[in-house]
């Protein structure tokens, strides 16, 4: 009987055409959205952990409470320890410790005056160890632009743009002004080893890297780290088992009467990524339930018409003893038929769209161009396996739900007028 | 004869208005096996809705319908689509094939709805287009073939499950003369080699002529019940 089916939905273009047609466009929206929708958040939460939140961070309570204003007197110290303790706790864990902190960027002429001054971000990386990671996970050698990485010692990164604005040239002398962990003054001097660009407008406004012993020195934090970043092994956040570490470390270490205990967060506890994640979660679904409420309104209509052309059909199929909630069973049967072509339809249509804006995406730099949020520059699709089958749901489901409604009229015709309707 | 159907004291009205239209007063028949009859009369006589009755589309509003040993009125809706699938052909003027489906198809549909497995159906399907003279047009669609050959595979599709009745519905009066004579030729014959229980709605005299019992009626009531041929062993009314 399928088979049977099959073929009256495959001869007659009508019937199967503009449903198929409808099903596509609603299944390529739904999924080009739900792939772009997941790729941009999963560059967000992939950047976010990179450069800010790891998958779980570790810093004091102080310093976590007031985060924004990076106190350098709520530091951790004696971070060795706190690392071996934590990757003894946590096996398959990397640890590693960042600095982040603020100043005054003194740029000399060539007599060593003072030419100009800025506000600095600076954040510090294990750049010079020979088993870090840091270079990669930050993708400093793609960030590159100008120069190179820091090879030694008091040599340091500038952003691009803050290098265009000040002047800076590759050689050139820096000065960074601070404060140390204690509150006195501070100020070293670098060379500017290489230009940067994440891409990113809140990493690039003002931003200034060096090697964490440089930061260590300068800041008077021997042994410390204002935050430690713990990732997964894998690399892949896992949101479970970030709960299962961070509930852990903070039953022992979190003490909420001392600011200098230490405290875990997740990455979803931190740069509001839960809302946002959630959001992103919410967002699919609402896109999902308008396009499925959309579609079967159409399909709906589109069924009534085809109701409508089928009436003499179904009134002989009622005749010749297929019974009413046969032909509404046929009516559904045909449906998924229809639904699940189109819903094969537009998911390759998705996915040819799809594809070029995972390669490639598209680059929102130029409209963002003072945001402080860890958003990437460039948006890009992501296929993932829910891509393959996403569509169906809409596609499958408004169909069904859009030829049910339509089919109800078959329940509320008469046999006993059957004769006199096939009369004519 | 073995009696199938047997209509006793049946009455049916329609509401109109406050009222009652009455399409059936008092009829009182009986049917037996291989009959090949026609209910004749001008329209509103009750012709058509005696026929619903009979093909357990409608029920009566007294008195009592067996069919095939069944009640009509009894039955359940699923009761009596089953009755209709397995056991009750329809013919109607229109034809009424399926527009997308070849003749194949169209006669094989009926014998999906029972279902009957592929070898079983292709050989019964060969069969019934072969008793209406249809086999080389089996890959038509129905928009490529004439009346008559159209109404031919409508009989094929209502025989092909070999029904113990089959009703037909003014089956000639789409068609011409030649047609006409030719469609009915071909249900004698079924009628003969079957034993297929034939009752017509008609007041077509081309069709009445190959009709071994006319009951006429009128207004709703039985105004003459005739048997045409000696096969009965009798030739009048009754």
């Amino acid at each position: 009987m399928i088979k049977f089916l099959f073929k009256g939905i495959w001869r007659d273009s009508t019937r199967s055409k503009f449903p198929i047609i409808i099903v596509a466009i609603g299944v390529v929206f739904t999924v080009t959205i739900t792939a772009l929708l997941t790729g941009v958040f999963s560059d967000m939460i992939d950047m976010n952990a990179r450069f800010s939140t790891g998958h779980v961070k570790v810093s004091t309570l102080g310093y976590s409470e007031n985060a924004s204003q990076n106190p350098l007197d709520m530091a951790l110290l004696d971070v060795d320890s706190i690392i071996e303790n934590l990757t003894e706790q946590f096996p398959g864990m990397e640890w590693v410790p960042r600095i982040n902190f603020g100043g005054l960027m003194d740029l000399s002429d060539e007599n060593g005056e003072t030419r100009g001054q800025g506000t600095a971000t600076g954040q510090a990386y294990d750049l010079l160890s020979k088993d870090s990671k840091e270079v990669d996970r930050l993708n400093l050698e793609g960030a590159l632009r100008e120069g190179s990485l820091p090879t030694k010692s008091g040599e340091a990164l500038v952003s691009q743009k803050f290098a265009e604005k000040a002047k800076l040239k590759i050689g050139d002398e820096i000065t960074f002004f601070g404060s140390t962990m204690y509150g006195s003054m501070s100020f070293q001097n670098f060379t500017v080893s290489g230009l940067i660009s994440f891409g990113n407008p809140a990493l690039d406004r003002s931003g200034f890297i060096i090697d964490i012993t440089d930061a260590r020195q300068m800041l008077d934090m021997q042994d410390g780290a204002t935050e430690l970043l713990g990732y997964f092994e894998d690399n892949k956040y896992d949101d479970k088992q970030a709960n299962v570490i961070k509930s852990g470390f903070n039953k022992t270490a979190t003490d909420s009467t001392n600011e200098f205990s230490s405290v875990m967060l997740t990455l979803k506890d931190q740069n509001d990524l839960r809302s946002l994640i959630s959001f992103a979660d919410n967002m699919q679904q609402i896109m999902i339930g308008v396009f499925v409420l959309a579609m079967s309104i159409v399909l709906w209509n589109v069924g009534l018409l085809g109701g409508l052309r089928r009436y003499k059909e179904f009134g002989v199929r009622l005749a010749l003893g297929e019974s009413k909630g046969a032909i509404f069973r046929k009516l559904l049967i045909e449906a998924c038929l229809i639904g699940l072509i189109g819903s094969i339809v537009g998911t390759l249509l998705a996915l040819a769209i799809v594809y070029p804006l995972q390669e490639y995406g598209f680059d929102i730099s130029g409209l963002l161009p003072e945001t402080a949020m860890m958003i990437p520059s460039v948006y890009r699709a992501i296929i993932t396996p829910s891509t393959f089958y996403l569509g169906f749901i809409p596609g499958i489901l408004a169909m069904v739900l859009g030829q049910a409604l339509s089919g109800i009229g078959i329940y509320k015709r008469e046999t006993s007028k059957l004769f006199k309707e096939l009369e004519v | 004869m073995e009696e199938i159907i047997s209509i006793k004291n049946v009455v049916k009205r329609f509401p109109v208005g406050d009222g009652f239209f009455t399409a059936l007063q008092d009829i009182n028949l009986e049917f037996k096996k291989g009959e090949f009859a026609g209910l004749v009369g001008p329209s509103g006589s009750g012709k058509t809705t005696l026929l619903n009755i009979i093909g357990s589309l409608d029920t009566p509003t007294e008195g009592e319908a067996i069919v095939i040993g069944k009640d009509i009125s009894k039955l359940s809706h699923q009761q009596s689509a089953d009755l209709r699938n397995h056991n009750v052909g329809f013919i109607f003027q229109e034809y009424h094939l399926l527009p997308v489906y070849t003749v194949y198809e169209n006669v094989e549909f009926a014998l999906l709805l029972q279902n009957i497995g592929a070898a079983e159906r292709k050989k019964a399907v060969m069969e019934a287009l072969d008793w209406v003279g249809l086999t080389h047009k089996k890959d038509s669609k129905p928009d490529k073939l004439s009346g008559g050959e159209s109404q031919r595979v409508a009989v094929a599709r209502a025989i092909v499950k070999r029904p113990a009745i089959l009703l037909a519905d003014e089956p000639s009066a789409n068609l011409d003369a030649e047609n006409a004579h030719n469609i009915m030729k071909v249900m004698k014959k079924l009628n003969e080699e079957l034993d297929t229980t034939f009752i017509f709605s008609t007041h077509d005299e081309k069709v009445m002529q190959y009709l071994d019992r006319i009951v006429h009626l009128k207004d709703g009531r039985i105004e003459k019940d005739e048997m045409m041929k000696a096969k009965y062993g009798v030739h009048g009314a009754h």
